[in-house]
C-alpha cells in the first residue's frame, strides 16, 4: 500500500486557508473616491487617540460633550487607509477586528512605516465594515498579519508616493531630489523640510500609482517595525472609555436577554408570558423560532443561524436579567441533542484496539514496520470539550427600521455576519450593516455570529428602537461552539536504533451529517510527525453527536499539542533517547515536509526553535528533587514554537510551574510587544486548559454554568516566561495569536513525567489529581 | 430622587429597583461604561470598583443598600486634567492590555493594593490581584506594571524582555 500523503486540507484548515488569500485582489486598494471630505473629529482623547464616530459603536452619551466641542474639520483623504488633517496629524484606518491580538496597532504600524510618518503623529481609526474598500475583514487563524503585510506596506507607500508627487509639483522641485522622514518632506539640497499637511490637498488629487512602481523599504530601513509598541487603545482602556461591543449605547435603547433550551436544540413552546410581561421594566417578551442549522458552526457564522428561545425586552439590563431568572418555559425536546460525554468516552474506549471505519491517512507500510519493530508502543490519550470563556459575554446592539438592519457588535467575522443578517432578516445585502467594535476577548467564539442574529431577530420585533442583547455568563458557558472533546489511540514502531518507523492513530470525533467531522473536530494529514514519516495510518470513528463545536484558539492543535507531543515524548523515553535528540531525529534534514502541500512545515525551522529553546533553558542541567524540565514543539498556523517548562511536583500532586521558555519563529516580528504578549497569553491560556478546563454534557445539557465550575487560571499560578524570536530573513511574517498555546500542554505534561515518572494521558490534569498552584 | 456619590460627584439615579446591582446602575443609568460585566457572581473581578476606598465587586452590591458611600470607578482614577495615575501610566508603558475588557477591574484592585502597600512583594501582588481574572492572561505584565508603578526595580518596557535574532 503506497499512497502519497493526502495533501488535501481538512475542512477546518481549508476554511482558514481561504482567509489567507491576500486582501488586495478583491480590494481595489485605492478606489476612486471623493477625497475631499469632512471628517467629524468626534472623540479625540488626550494622547491623540481618535475613537471613531457614533456609527463605530461608541456611546453617543459619552461623546456628547466632546462632539459638541469638536468642530468638523477638513481632512484630505488619500486612500481608504490614510487621511491627513490640517493640524498635520495622520488618520490611519485599521481594517480588521481587534480582539486582543494587537492588530489595531499592528496593521497601522505597517502603513506608518512605509508612509514614513512619526508614530506619535498617527491617530488610529477603526475602519468600518466595507469589503469594497478593505477586502476581507477577519480575525482568526492567525491570518491578519500574513494576509495584510504586503497590502498594508503598499497602502503606506502609495500614500507616501502621492505626497511626494504633490510636493514636487507644488514646490516645483524634481521628485528625485525629495525624501521623507517623520511625517515630513525633505529637500536635502536646500536644507528645507515641510510637514505632509502642506501638500495634503494636492496629494489627495494625485493619480494613484501602480503597485509595481512603489519602492518599499528594506528591513534595515525600518524605523518603527521590529520594535516594541504599546497598543493604540491602551489609554482609552485604562481610563474606562467606551470601546467594546458591550459599551454601545444608542438613543432610546432597550435591553434584552435571551433564553435558550438547556438541552441543546430544544424549542420553546410556551412560557409564563403574563407573569414575565408584568414584571417591572419589562417591555415585551416573546418566543423566537430557530433559523437555519445553528448546530453547524459555519451556519452560525454566516447563514444567520440561531437557536430558538425566549426573548425578554426591558428598560435596563438588570430588568432583562432579573426577569430571565423568573422565566418558566415549556420546551419541546423531541429533536434536541441527547448525547452524554461519558457515554461517548466509554464507547471510544471500547474501540481503541481496532481501526476506525474511516481512513484519514494511509501511506507506506505500517503493518510491515510494526512487524519488524524492536518496540511497539501504544497509548490512549483524551481531552474533553472546553468553552472559550472570553470575558466579554456575547453582546450586540441592533436597530431595525425601514427594512434595514444595523448592528454594533464585537465580531471576529463581521462580513459573514452581514451575510447572515441579510439571510435571517430577509433584507437585501446592502440593507444589512455591521459596525465593528473592540472585542472583549474572542478566542474564536466570536467567529460565530449567532448572538448577532439573535439581537437582530429581537430588534425586528421592536422595530424602530435599538435593542442591546446581553448574554449572561451562564448563557455563554452553556451555549458555546465548544472545542470538541476527543480520543486518540496511538501505536508507534521503534527500530533497534530507537528510530520512529511507523505511526498509527485511531481518532474519535463527532459528526452532524453522519459523513464528515464537524467544524474543528477534524484531523488532517499535515500534522507532525505524520507529515515527515513514511509509514502512517490514521483512521477515525465519528460519533453522531452534534453538540455545537467550533474553532477555539489554535483549533485542533489546542488538543493535538497535548496528545501528539506527549506521545512523542513517551517514544523518546522508550527509545532511550534524550528528548531533544529524538525530536531532531524524527524531523530529519532541513526541508519542506510536504513540498506539494500548502502551509507545509519546514523541518529546518522546527529544528532551529527546538535547539534554541534547549540552549536558553539549559536543557540537561541538574534539577532539584521533584523538579524537572519538559520539552515540546508544535507547528501550527505557519508558526514554529518550542517550549520548555520548569515544573515542580510537590506533595499531594501540587504542581508549581516556575518558568516557561519559548522560542518562536514567525518570520519577521513587526511589533515585538504584541508578539511577546501572544506568547505569554498562549502559555497561560494553555496552563488553564491543561489543568482545569472541562465541559461535560448529559443528555444534551451542558453541566457547567459559571466560573465557579469552570475555573480559569489566576495570577498566583502564572509562571515566569522567557520569550525569544528567531526571525529568518527569507520567510514572510506569519501570525502570532495561536501557535504559542499547543506546545505548552505537552511541555508541562512531559515535565511532570520527568519529575515523577507518572505519564498522564488525559486532560485536564485535575482529573488525575494534579492541582496547579 | 435617590443619589449616589460617584467619582466625587453627586449623581441622581432616579427611582430604581433597589435590587439593581451597582454595576448596572453605573453602566445603564450613569453611562460609566468602564466597569464591566463578566460573571455576575463575584468570580471574575471585571466589575471591581472602590466603595469608600475598598475594592468591591459591583455586581454584588444592590443599589438599595447604598447611601452616602464614596464610589470610585476607573473613570475616576485620573486627575480632572487628564493626568494619569502612576499605575495607569505603567499599564500603558508596559502594554499590559490584550483585549482590555478586564483591565478596569485589574486597575481598581491594583490601585487599592498600592495605596495600602506601596512596595508590594510578588506574594502581596498575587494575594491582592487573585480575584481578577484576565482571560487573555496578561498576568506577567500586570505584575511588572504594578512593580514599575511602585518604583521597584522592575524591567522597563523598552528595555525589552522578549528578544529576537535575525538569522
Amino acid at each position: 500500500m503506497n499512497m502519497q500523503i493526502n495533501s488535501q486540507l481538512t475542512s477546518t484548515e481549508a476554511f482558514f486557508q481561504e482567509q489567507l488569500k491576500p486582501a488586495a485582489p478583491e480590494a481595489p486598494a485605492l478606489p476612486p473616491l471623493n477625497r475631499r471630505q469632512f471628517f467629524k473629529l468626534s472623540g479625540i482623547a488626550g494622547g491623540g487617540l481618535v475613537l471613531g464616530g457614533v456609527s463605530a459603536g461608541i456611546a453617543p452619551k459619552a461623546l456628547a460633550q466632546q462632539a459638541d466641542a469638536a468642530a468638523a474639520v477638513e481632512v484630505h483623504t488619500l486612500s481608504p487607509y490614510v487621511q491627513i488633517k490640517p493640524d498635520g496629524r495622520i488618520n490611519i484606518f485599521s481594517k480588521n477586528p481587534e480582539c486582543g491580538q494587537g492588530i489595531k496597532t499592528g496593521l497601522p504600524l505597517i502603513i506608518a512605516e512605509e508612509l514614513d510618518c512619526a508614530w506619535t503623529d498617527v491617530d488610529v481609526v477603526q475602519a468600518d465594515i466595507d469589503r469594497s474598500k478593505y477586502g476581507n475583514q477577519f480575525a482568526g487563524g492567525s491570518t491578519s498579519t500574513p494576509t495584510n503585510w504586503m497590502p498594508m506596506r503598499q497602502a503606506g507607500a502609495t500614500a507616501r508616493a502621492m505626497i511626494l508627487a504633490a510636493a514636487a509639483q507644488q514646490l516645483n522641485i524634481d521628485v528625485a531630489e525629495l525624501s521623507t522622514a517623520n511625517t515630513k518632506v525633505i529637500h536635502a539640497a536646500s536644507e528645507r523640510e515641510w510637514p505632509y499637511s502642506e501638500f495634503a490637498e494636492l496629494a489627495a488629487t494625485m493619480p494613484v500609482p501602480e503597485a509595481d512602481t512603489l519602492t518599499l523599504k528594506t528591513t534595515e530601513q525600518f524605523t518603527l517595525l521590529g520594535k516594541r509598541h504599546s497598543g493604540v487603545d491602551n489609554r482609552a482602556i485604562v481610563t474606562g472609555l467606551p470601546l467594546f461591543g458591550a459599551d454601545t449605547v444608542l438613543p432610546d435603547m432597550l435591553y434584552a436577554s435571551y433564553t435558550k433550551c438547556p438541552q441543546i436544540g430544544g424549542l420553546a413552546v410556551a412560557f409564563n408570558e403574563e407573569h414575565i410581561k408584568g414584571l417591572p421594566g419589562v417591555v415585551d417578551a416573546f418566543i423566537l423560532a430557530p433559523f437555519d442549522e445553528p448546530r453547524a458552526f459555519l451556519a452560525a457564522a454566516g447563514n444567520g443561524a440561531m437557536f430558538g428561545g425566549v426573548a425578554i425586552v426591558a428598560t435596563s439590563t438588570w430588568a432583562a436579567i432579573k426577569a430571565k431568572r423568573e422565566l418558566e418555559v415549556a420546551w419541546d425536546t423531541s429533536k434536541a441533542e441527547t448525547g452524554t460525554w461519558e457515554d461517548l468516552r466509554e464507547r471510544a474506549l471500547a474501540a481503541v484496539n481496532q481501526d476506525g471505519p474511516m481512513e484519514v491517512v494511509n501511506k507506506g507500510d505500517v503493518a510491515g514496520a510494526m512487524q519488524s519493530a524492536a518496540k511497539v508502543i501504544s497509548a490512549v490519550y483524551e481531552y474533553p470539550y472546553v468553552t472559550h470563556a472570553q470575558l466579554e459575554p456575547e453582546v450586540t446592539t441592533a436597530l431595525y427600521r425601514e427594512g434595514k438592519i444595523e448592528v454594533w457588535a464585537p465580531s471576529q467575522m463581521p462580513l459573514n455576519g452581514e451575510a447572515g443578517l441579510a439571510a435571517i432578516m430577509s433584507v437585501p445585502a446592502e440593507n444589512a450593516i455591521m459596525h465593528q467594535t473592540r472585542i472583549g476577548g474572542g478566542f474564536g467564539r466570536k467567529l460565530g455570529n449567532d448572538y448577532v442574529f439573535e439581537a437582530a431577530a429581537i430588534a425586528r420585533r421592536m422595530e424602530g428602537r435599538p435593542v442591546k442583547l446581553q448574554w449572561t455568563r451562564e448563557d455563554t458557558t452553556t451555549h458555546d461552539y465548544y472545542r470538541p472533546g476527543g480520543l486518540h489511540s496511538y501505536k508507534a514502531a521503534l527500530d533497534g536504533n530507537g528510530n520512529l518507523t511507523a505511526w498509527q492513530d485511531h481518532f474519535f470525533s463527532h459528526t452532524l451529517d453522519g459523513k464528515a467531522p464537524m467544524f474543528s473536530a477534524d484531523l488532517g494529514p499535515a500534522i507532525f510527525p505524520q507529515d515527515v514519516l513514511t509509514n502512517v495510518k490514521v483512521t477515525q470513528t465519528l460519533f453522531q453527536n452534534a453538540m455545537p463545536v467550533g474553532p477555539m484558539r489554535a483549533p485542533s492543535s489546542n488538543a493535538f499539542g497535548f496528545t501528539f507531543q506527549s506521545f512523542l515524548h513517551e517514544l523518546a523515553v522508550a527509545a532511550g533517547k534524550d528528548h531533544v535528540e529524538f525530536l531532531l531525529g524524527v524531523l530529519g534534514e532541513p526541508r519542506l515536509a510536504n513540498p506539494e502541500g500548502r502551509g507545509s512545515m519546514h523541518t529546518g525551522r522546527a529544528r532551529n526553535v527546538i535547539s534554541a529553546v534547549a540552549e536558553r533553558a539549559g536543557w540537561g542541567k541538574q534539577m532539584p528533587p521533584n523538579r524537572a524540565l519538559g520539552l515540546s514543539f508544535y507547528f501550527s498556523h505557519s508558526g514554529y514554537v518550542a517550549q520548555i517548562a520548569d515544573v515542580e511536583v510537590r506533595a499531594n500532586k501540587e504542581v508549581k510551574v516556575h518558568k516557561v521558555w519559548a522560542v518562536a519563529d514567525y518570520g519577521f516580528i513587526h511589533n515585538m510587544s504584541a508578539a511577546e504578549s501572544q506568547i505569554e497569553g498562549g502559555i497561560i491560556d494553555g496552563l488553564s486548559q491543561l489543568f482545569n478546563a472541562k465541559i461535560t454534557f448529559i443528555n444534551g445539557v451542558i453541566q457547567q454554568q459559571n466560573f465557579h465550575q469552570y475555573p480559569l487560571l489566576r495570577i498566583p499560578q502564572a509562571p515566569e516566561i522567557d520569550t525569544f524570536f528567531l526571525q529568518p530573513e527569507e520567510f514572510p511574517p506569519t501570525g502570532s495569536g495561536e501557535p504559542s498555546l499547543p506546545p505548552l500542554l505537552a511541555a508541562v505534561n512531559n515535565a511532570i513525567f520527568n519529575a515523577t515518572g507518572e505519564r498522564v494521558r488525559k486532560m485536564p490534569l485535575s482529573e488525575s489529581g494534579y492541582t496547579l498552584v | 430622587m435617590a443619589t449616589l456619590r460617584v467619582n466625587g460627584q453627586t449623581r441622581e439615579i432616579g427611582d430604581l429597583d433597589p435590587s439593581t446591582p451597582l454595576l448596572w446602575v453605573l453602566r445603564d443609568e450613569l453611562n460609566l461604561l468602564g466597569t464591566k460585566y463578566g460573571c455576575g457572581i463575584a468570580q471574575c473581578g471585571a466589575c471591581t470598583v472602590h466603595l469608600n476606598g475598598a475594592p468591591v465587586r459591583s455586581c454584588q452590591i444592590p443599589v438599595g443598600n447604598l447611601t452616602n458611600e464614596e464610589i470610585t470607578t476607573v473613570e475616576g482614577l485620573a486627575a480632572a486634567d487628564g493626568t494619569l495615575t502612576a499605575l495607569q501610566q505603567a499599564w500603558i508603558e508596559n502594554d499590559v492590555p490584550q483585549c482590555g475588557y478586564c483591565q478596569a477591574g485589574q486597575l481598581m484592585s491594583a490601585t487599592a493594593l498600592l495605596r495600602d502597600n506601596p512596595n508590594p512583594s510578588d506574594a502581596d501582588i498575587d494575594a491582592a490581584m487573585s480575584g481578577n481574572i484576565c482571560r487573555c492572561a496578561t498576568y506577567v505584565r500586570i505584575r511588572r506594571a504594578i512593580k514599575a508603578a511602585a518604583g521597584a526595580t522592575a524591567t522597563a518596557f523598552y528595555d525589552a524582555t522578549a528578544q529576537g535574532a535575525r538569522v
